[in-house]
């Protein structure tokens, strides 16, 4: 994907091109998605015997998923047993209704999650694993790859069988000792009131001398993916150069938030012109307000296009590892997928399912060409983002 | 042998039977700092995998030193503004006739419940860029409001959230303050001011520090305003860290945070020291309340505005969310379940409970032997209370997964947690409580035949029960928000409010948090007024 140049211009650009008749309806539909989601899970129809459409989002973009493919629920074995997961992330806190769901469908299976900031789960299975008497826990499913690498890295972790990586590109489960099951794209909400997607460079290493955008950019460089923006382009281009952005955009003016929500909204709001931040924030502003003057660009080949994922991996000294390989397989699943897609607007890691909102597909991305495991070095970053006072 | 001889004969045998019992007392005290102290001991292991070159050029790299004056500054602007703000409300709840003294006595204690991370949250919300308030006033032509970012609005957020300390710690003192010695001042001449300044003021400088002491504590390891109020401080620089897999990093900028933290418990201890000979009697009858007459309505006003602030304002941007849940505040499908709550309240009681039990010998040691030993050891356990909540949590689990496995991840090892981190708060009302206890009340006890045990459960714990009932409230208050060892050292699928407001929270669905944001106030409000109602029992 990386080497098809030719998607670059016709990719980077907003999805809104393609997508703004889907933008303003498909979009408003997803008010159905989000609004009703105080009674969440209990889409199942209780029989064990739950089908795509209670894994599936309920909003009118439902209506143009299409046909999707890819292997289903019923192809595989029964989940049955007991199963311990280390569930990291704030945004993993969506995942525990698909638990739910696979709880429902199969009544033998009995999901046990501790729900954790990614970060502290690595801390925690280091120290219990260091300790000798194994994890307490068979598998860690994680919202960026770098947690899942610094698991994997310490040897924590037991390899994935080939079969179940294998309908997952090939940079997303690299040394198959976890694999992504969602991805989520940096990229660049900007308000369609203040800024034509003209103004908006393909590179990010020109936002800080354009003109439209001086003194009205924000970022959050406490969030995690902003984090893994930045050790992207530390990988791309070097420290010098990435400390010399840092501080051009500083002095550009842009603004500190908290995190990458409140800076969609902020562009939603016209506080911001445009911001960094992960996809899906966008995604969800459009969804609670369709006509917010809200749109995202995608950079291109640089670390302002990097795709993360949520993986899932799974943690030696467990003694339950056919069912780990099972629910894993489970996560990469036409029902999953859609899941996924639907109701937390990420990348379908499987390229039979679509994602939602006219998003360009994982494919037609132009990420940049590097080992998503590298992004685990994350402490150099830091001191980067220290040095420069952005922290 | 006269009546003299007889009473320095006893006096002689009960100082020598204190010297006895006091190593007893002394070496318990000891061993319960000494379990309190533990976790640190994680700190030494982590720092030691540190090469000392790399260590010494972070300690001292421009960036840390940065973010320790930083540190520095907010301590000493919200440890000053909490006592400006604290201390009158104490005495306008305890010493006048301020109208519902019992209402505003309960919701004044109030805003320690609420979080940081929700009350900052709230402020920015309606005071920030394109807030409520910018929103409501942008029609009348105001454009720009005040820049609430900075260390300014982080003071001013921290003070109204952390005030509650030195409010309740004042107002024990107050209450065991012997009320006639005022009475005696006025009576000799002295007016309301000079009886306050030269009678009352001396003998609750314990209690004022000690609250003074929780906040400059609390301020030093709270990570979550300083971050949302845009302020660089240590915490902020050890969570980043952390977050980075760096965690040896971590420790080693924690150790520095315990290091400010020894200065400035060795700085409370001289206030405290200096004053211990000040107690000459202790525990009368309560004082004719100070009339107001028509300021009285002017004092409440004041009450109301800073209730209005702290809790008024960030439950209103709670509600409003909620109620606005069309703008993506809310949706996610987590469901709340009332259960969260009964899990708070649960571990929260037994926190407080434990941490009565352990505080009230270390206090007692402390004052009454006085030995350098006792004195180190009610100091160590203030330790637990600086370390930010990730690290000692962090520090636990090495612990538990080592020493005690089959208690790893059980409420007995959360309860623990609690204690390490929030004993501090009962140690330091009991504390005060025990300087104003006149020894010479115990000397009467134990020559009209008690026992030290009768004399200790007859004459101290009556008069020192106000500040060991504000100790319990302080910690069962704090732990009901307390998030990064819940987090870590629950049971799995064990939820409470905070955990559930985190996770709703980091999926951005701001709005439910609304619900049990708002429970946990209302708990702890009804908690409050239960231990508050026993205050002058």
């Amino acid at each position: 994907m990386t080497e098809d140049s030719e998607h670059t211009s016709r990719t980077r650009r907003r999805f809104l091109a393609a997508a703004g008749a889907v933008g303003a309806t498909g979009l408003a539909g997803c008010n159905g998605i989000l609004g009703d989601g105080g009674d969440g899970g209990d889409g199942g129809s209780g029989n064990g015997g739950n089908t795509l459409e209670d894994f599936r989002g309920s909003g009118a973009n439902v209506g143009g998923r299409g046909e999707i493919r890819g292997t289903r629920m019923d192809d595989l074995p029964d989940l049955s047993g007991q199963l311990n997961i280390y569930l990291g992330g704030g945004e993993g806190g969506l995942y525990t209704d698909l638990l739910s769901l696979l709880g429902q469908r199969y009544p033998e299976f009995e999901p046990n999650f501790r729900l954790e900031p990614s970060s502290q789960l690595v801390s925690k299975i280091d120290e219990e694993q260091s300790a000798g008497g194994g994890s307490f826990a068979d598998v860690f499913w994680a919202v960026d790859a770098g947690s899942l690498a610094a698991v994997a890295s310490q040897g924590y972790t037991r390899a994935l069988p080939d079969d179940l990586v294998e309908p997952v590109l090939e940079e997303y489960h690299p040394d198959n000792q976890w694999v992504g099951v969602a991805g989520r794209a940096r990229a660049v909400p900007y308000n369609t009131n203040q800024l034509s997607e003209s103004d908006i460079p393909d590179k990010v290493s020109d936002f800080p001398d354009t003109e439209a955008l001086q003194g009205a950019m924000g970022w959050a460089p406490t969030y995690g993916s902003f984090q893994a923006f930045i050790t992207a382009m530390r990988l791309i281009r070097g420290d010098q150069a990435t400390r010399q952005w840092i501080t051009r955009m500083q002095e550009a003016g842009v603004q500190q938030y908290p995190n990458e929500f409140v800076v969609s909204n902020a562009a939603a709001d016209g506080e911001l012109a445009a911001g960094f931040a992960n996809h899906y924030y966008a995604l969800r502003v459009k969804a609670a307000r369709s006509n917010a003057p809200l749109d995202l660009a995608f950079t291109s080949g640089d670390a302002g296009a990097l795709i993360n994922v949520s993986g899932a991996e799974i943690l030696t000294g467990t003694n339950k590892v056919d069912l780990a390989e099972n629910f894993i397989a489970h996560l990469l699943t036409v029902e999953a997928q859609e899941f996924f897609a639907t109701r937390t607007f990420a990348y379908p890691m499987i390229e039979g399912v679509p994602p939602v909102g006219g998003l360009p597909r994982v494919s037609e991305l132009n990420p940049p060409d590097i080992d998503l495991q590298k992004l685990d070095d994350i402490e150099g970053t830091i001191d980067l983002l220290r040095d420069t006072g952005a922290l | 042998m006269s009546t003299r001889e007889e009473l320095a004969a006893l006096r002689e045998r009960l100082r020598r039977e204190a010297d006895g019992d006091g190593l007893g007392l002394t070496l318990l005290s000891a061993a319960i700092a000494a379990v309190l102290l533990s976790p640190v001991a994680w700190l030494f292991l982590r720092v030691t995998d540190i090469p000392t070159a790399e260590a010494l050029s972070l300690l001292t790299a421009p960036s840390t030193t940065r973010v320790l004056t930083n540190s520095v500054a907010l301590v000493a602007t919200v440890t000053t503004a909490t006592i400006l703000l604290g201390v009158p409300l104490a005495l306008l709840t305890a010493r006048t006739d301020l109208p519902f003294r019992r209402f505003f006595t309960v919701v004044l204690a109030l805003p320690l419940v609420v979080p940081s991370y929700i009350g900052a949250f709230a402020f920015v919300s309606a005071f920030g860029p394109r807030g409520v308030l910018a929103d409501a006033l942008a029609p009348l032509g105001v454009e720009r409001l005040p820049e609430i970012y900075g260390l300014p609005g982080a003071t001013l957020v921290l003070t109204l959230y952390v005030y509650p300390y030195v409010f309740l710690t004042t107002r024990a003192a107050l209450f065991s303050l012997d009320a006639s010695l005022v009475e005696a001042a006025r009576t000799l001449g002295k007016g309301r001011v000079g009886a306050f300044r030269e009678v009352t003021l001396p003998r609750i400088v314990p209690g004022i520090a000690a609250g003074a002491l929780l906040v400059a504590l609390y301020t030093l390891s709270d990570f979550g305003t300083p971050t949302i109020m845009q302020v660089d401080v240590f915490t902020s620089y050890i969570y980043v860290a952390y977050n980075g897999f760096a965690a040896d990093q971590a420790a080693l900028l924690s150790m520095q945070l315990l290091g400010v933290t020894t200065v400035i418990l060795a700085l409370e201890s001289r206030i405290g020291q200096d004053d211990a000979s000040a107690y000459a009697s202790g525990g009368g009858g309560s004082a004719t309340r100070i009339q107001l007459g028509s300021w009285r309505w002017v004092a409440a006003l004041c009450c109301l505005v800073v209730a209005g602030l702290a809790l008024v304002l960030p439950v209103g941007i709670l509600l409003m969310w909620l109620f606005r849940g069309g703008l993506g505040y809310s949706g996610g499908g987590f469901e709340f379940e009332l259960l969260f709550a009964l899990n708070s309240i649960g571990v929260s009681a037994a926190a407080a409970l434990v941490s009565v039990l352990l505080a009230v010998p270390v206090g007692y040691v402390a004052v009454r032997r006085a030995s350098i030993p006792a004195r180190l050891a009610e100091r160590a356990t203030y330790v637990g209370y600086a370390m930010p909540g990730v690290v000692l949590g962090l520090a636990l689990v090495y612990f538990g997964v080592r020493f005690v496995p089959t208690l790893y991840q059980t409420l007995p090892l959360l309860v623990f947690a609690y204690v390490v981190r929030f004993l501090p708060q009962a140690v330091g009302t009991t504390t005060s409580s025990v300087l104003q206890v006149d020894t010479h009340l115990l000397e009467a006890a134990r020559a009209l035949g008690q026992s030290p045990g009768g004399a200790f459960r007859r004459v101290t714990l009556p008069l020192i029960w106000p500040g060991v009932l504000a100790g319990a409230a302080l910690v069962f208050l704090t732990t009901m928000k307390e998030l990064p060892a819940t987090l870590l050292l629950r049971p799995t699928g064990f939820e409470t409010l905070v955990s559930y407001i985190w996770r709703v929270q980091g999926a951005a669905y701001y709005g439910q948090a609304a619900i049990p944001a708002l429970t946990l106030i209302v708990v702890s409000a009804c908690s409050m007024a239960v231990i508050l109602a026993q205050e002058r029992r």
